[in-house]
């Protein structure tokens, strides 16, 4: 149904003629309803940690969709890694999920390290099968875009039956959900399109009276399906 | 329903349908038979008799024991059938004399034309609902209550009459001829619309309108066969031969009752029951029973459109015990594995102390709700897929190990709490964290450790994760509470340590037990 010209009226009239004009006017008559520019930050597919150096080795962050490890000894920062990863995910207002094996995850911690709590979903199963099946819970429910898998323990790393991979890495890329395995070595082989590896940190005391300031470490690109693997990057990361 | 004991044991039993059975008052030859299935009467078998005189006229009759707790649970469950319809259903008051076994439940149909197209498709979708959750109901609609019982009540009496005169199955034609069992009451026309009061009254036997013995054997010898023959009387002539309570018949056959169903609030805790026939000691075949159970609940809680809030479970144990326990939902389900493999784990963790010789099974009802999510922000995942995951992984690792982790306002060390989970309200995002901050593991539990200290500072540490000596600490910092209580009363010294071995650990010396422990490695 078209309207007489003779019987237009209100902003579309004006939009006839020189259409920056218009445009203008446009804008000027609706006012503070409207602003320039901006928008809302809709997900993309990576997951930043907010680490500048390791997120311009992984080329934006974490993939979604996909199996990633972050690998090392005891103490190299893989937890805080994971922690700073999953509170710019909260941050976002995304939810997150901790299927945690060790049953290592510290609340404090994590509230330190800017975890929007309430955002997380926390899973303490009893064994490696259990783990297991949690994450491919959590996976198929949908909406978890980013699934930590702590599989680490002070013990050493479990055996994690080789079948196991394919399916979660199918699980993750049918929700595109960023599946990240915690570990002390790698276990997903080929399964993972991203691997870090971290090095033993190096604490820093300061002193005066004496305290723990922060890690020093490496991190190692050492495998990635993006791009070429190999980058080294060091970290600092400091007590809260 | 016109036969509540005989409804009940086919609800919890549903392979005794097609089979001549009959419930028994209680246990042994000598008890008598209160109720007969149809297959029974057509074998000759009749209530009032005894167990033994039953036997003998049906030789492969089975003989159920009267079960309260089954009972209950089928006026419970037609309850929930009619609530599942209508928002005012109310318990009709218990029958007597011949209708002592009727269970009844009064329907308000007002307005029930907007989702049923009519009152007869409303009448149908109850008859329906109710055969699907195992009671044969026969629902009548009319203008009273009075009316509506009296014509559910000749429904149910054709429906058995009906029953009774089909000829036994006799071989593969006759099997091929009915498309299921019978199940004592004819399913067919379960269900009728009353137009018109009066006319549906007249031509009716007075035995319907249930009057006392006394007052039956009264109107019998003064001929009064029908309800359209009580009404040509004059009241007071009957009155004064009969009696004033041959009134409130009148009132019946007129079908007089100007009260309508109050609201009834819900009462949303249901419950279903069986009382065992032998006790049980082992925990598998008490699987069985959970699982009927379990399944009749969620019968019923599907009906008035509800799922399992958590869970009670209460156990009668040989000796006159009761075990009574809760089982959390991290998630209202409908989803009956679940809340089997809940109860089981359950049972399993804490057996009961003696043999189990009743099980009641309770749910308070819980709305599956949905989320008003927001156009422009990040979406979680949808409500009953939520609620079936959490529900699943409590199922999987234990009800007290999913949930949202949340700090407690404790100042003891790894002072947090885990809640149940729920899809926080979409929000602003938030300002970026900084990043980098050092996380610690916490260990649970705590790691014994073995200390020299020097000056009141570790020096060697001997332990199943860091060992040598000790490179760099800091600290002591003092944390300690609950001093007023004995037993909550703690008091630690913390220290950051860095072993020779590559380990930074948060030592802690525990002063009211005096032992050291590692209770976090930084990561």
């Amino acid at each position: 149904m078209t309207t007489p010209r003779s019987q237009r009226s209100g902003p579309s009239a004006r939009l006839e003629g020189r259409s920056g004009e218009s445009l203008e006017g446009l804008l000027r008559e609706l006012g503070a309803s409207v602003a320039r520019g901006g928008g809302v930050a809709l997900p993309s597919g990576r997951f930043p940690t907010g680490l500048a150096a390791i997120d311009d080795a992984l080329g934006g962050g974490f993939p979604r969709g996909r199996v990633s490890e972050v690998v090392g000894p005891g103490c190299c920062g893989r937890t805080s890694l994971a922690l700073a990863l999953l509170a710019r995910t909260t941050a976002r207002g995304e939810l997150g999920a901790v299927v945690d094996r060790a049953d290592a995850f510290d609340a404090g911690s994590a509230a330190a390290a800017g975890v929007d709590l309430e955002r997380v979903l926390w899973v303490r199963p009893r064994g490696v099968p259990e783990a297991l099946r949690s994450v491919e819970h959590v996976l198929q429910a949908g909406g978890f875009p980013l699934v930590l898998l702590d599989l680490s323990s002070e013990a050493g790393d479990p055996r994690i039956p080789g079948v196991a991979w394919p399916r979660l890495r199918k699980a993750a890329a049918a929700t595109a959900s960023a599946l990240v395995l915690l570990g002390r070595r790698r276990l997903a082989g080929p399964f993972a399109d991203l691997a870090l590896e971290l090095d033993a940190a190096r604490p820093r005391f300061e002193s005066g009276p004496d305290w723990l300031a922060g890690f020093e470490t490496r991190v190692r690109l050492v495998r990635s399906r993006a791009g070429p693997a190999g980058t080294d990057v060091a970290v600092r990361w400091r007590a809260a | 329903m016109p036969a509540l004991p005989l409804a009940a044991e086919l609800r919890a039993h549903p392979e005794l349908a097609g089979r001549p059975f009959a419930v028994a008052a209680g246990p042994g030859p000598r008890a008598e038979i209160v109720a007969v299935s149809p297959e029974a009467m057509r074998a000759g078998v009749r209530p009032f008799g005894t167990v033994v005189h039953a036997r003998a006229a049906c030789a492969a009759l089975e003989v159920r024991v009267l079960s309260p707790a089954l009972e209950q649970a089928a006026r419970a469950a037609l309850l929930d059938v009619a609530l599942g319809a209508s928002p005012r259903a109310e318990p009709a008051p218990p029958g007597a004399g011949v209708f002592a076994a009727e269970a009844a439940v009064y329907v308000d149909a007002r307005g029930v034309s907007a989702l049923f197209r009519s009152e007869a498709g409303f009448a149908g979708a109850l008859a329906e609902r109710a055969r699907r959750v195992g009671l044969p109901a026969c629902v009548a609609v009319a203008s009273s209550r009075s009316v509506a019982r009296i014509a559910a009540r000749f429904l149910a009496q054709r429906a058995a009459s009906e029953a009774r005169s089909e000829p036994k199955a006799s071989g593969d034609k006759d099997r091929e001829a009915r498309s299921e069992p019978t199940r004592g009451f004819a399913s067919r026309e379960a269900s009728e619309v009353i137009e018109n009061d009066a006319d549906f009254l007249a031509p009716l036997p007075l035995d319907l309108l249930n009057p006392d013995d006394a007052l039956a054997d009264a109107l019998s010898r003064f001929g009064l066969r029908r309800v359209a023959d009580l009404l040509r009387l004059s009241p007071r002539a009957l009155a004064a031969r009969l009696g004033p309570g041959v009134l409130g018949l009148l009132a019946l056959a007129r079908g007089e009752d100007c009260a309508p169903p109050p609201p009834v609030p819900p009462d949303l805790r249901l419950e279903e029951a069986s009382d065992l026939e032998a006790p049980l000691e082992r925990l598998e075949p008490l699987g069985f029973v959970l699982r009927g159970l379990v399944g009749r609940l969620a019968e019923r809680l599907a009906c008035r459109g509800l799922a399992f809030g958590d869970l009670e479970l209460a156990l009668g144990l040989e000796g006159g015990g009761r075990d009574a326990r809760r089982v959390g939902l991290a998630a209202p389900t409908l989803d009956e594995r679940v809340v089997l493999r809940l109860a089981l784990l359950a049972l399993e963790a804490a057996p009961p102390g003696a043999a189990i010789e009743r099980v009641a099974v309770a749910s308070v009802g819980r709305t599956v709700g949905g989320d008003q999510l927001d156009f422009f922000r990040p979406a979680g995942p949808a409500p009953a897929a939520l609620a079936r995951t959490l529900a699943e992984l409590a199922a999987l690792v234990g009800s007290g190990r999913v949930g949202a982790p949340a700090l407690a306002d404790d100042h003891r060390p790894d002072a947090c709490r885990m809640e149940p989970f729920r899809v926080p309200k979409p929000r602003e995002p938030a300002p970026r964290p900084a990043g980098g901050t050092l996380a610690l593991r916490a260990l649970r539990p705590p790691l014994p450790a073995r200390v020299r200290t020097a000056g009141g500072r570790p020096r060697w540490l001997e332990s199943a994760l860091a060992n040598g000596p000790v490179e760099r600490a800091s600290g002591p910092w003092r944390t300690s509470g609950r001093w007023w209580s004995e037993t909550e009363r703690f008091a630690f010294d913390h220290f950051d340590v860095a072993t020779a071995d590559g380990w930074v650990v948060r030592l802690r010396l525990d002063l009211v037990a005096q032992r050291w422990e590692i209770d976090g490695v930084y990561d």
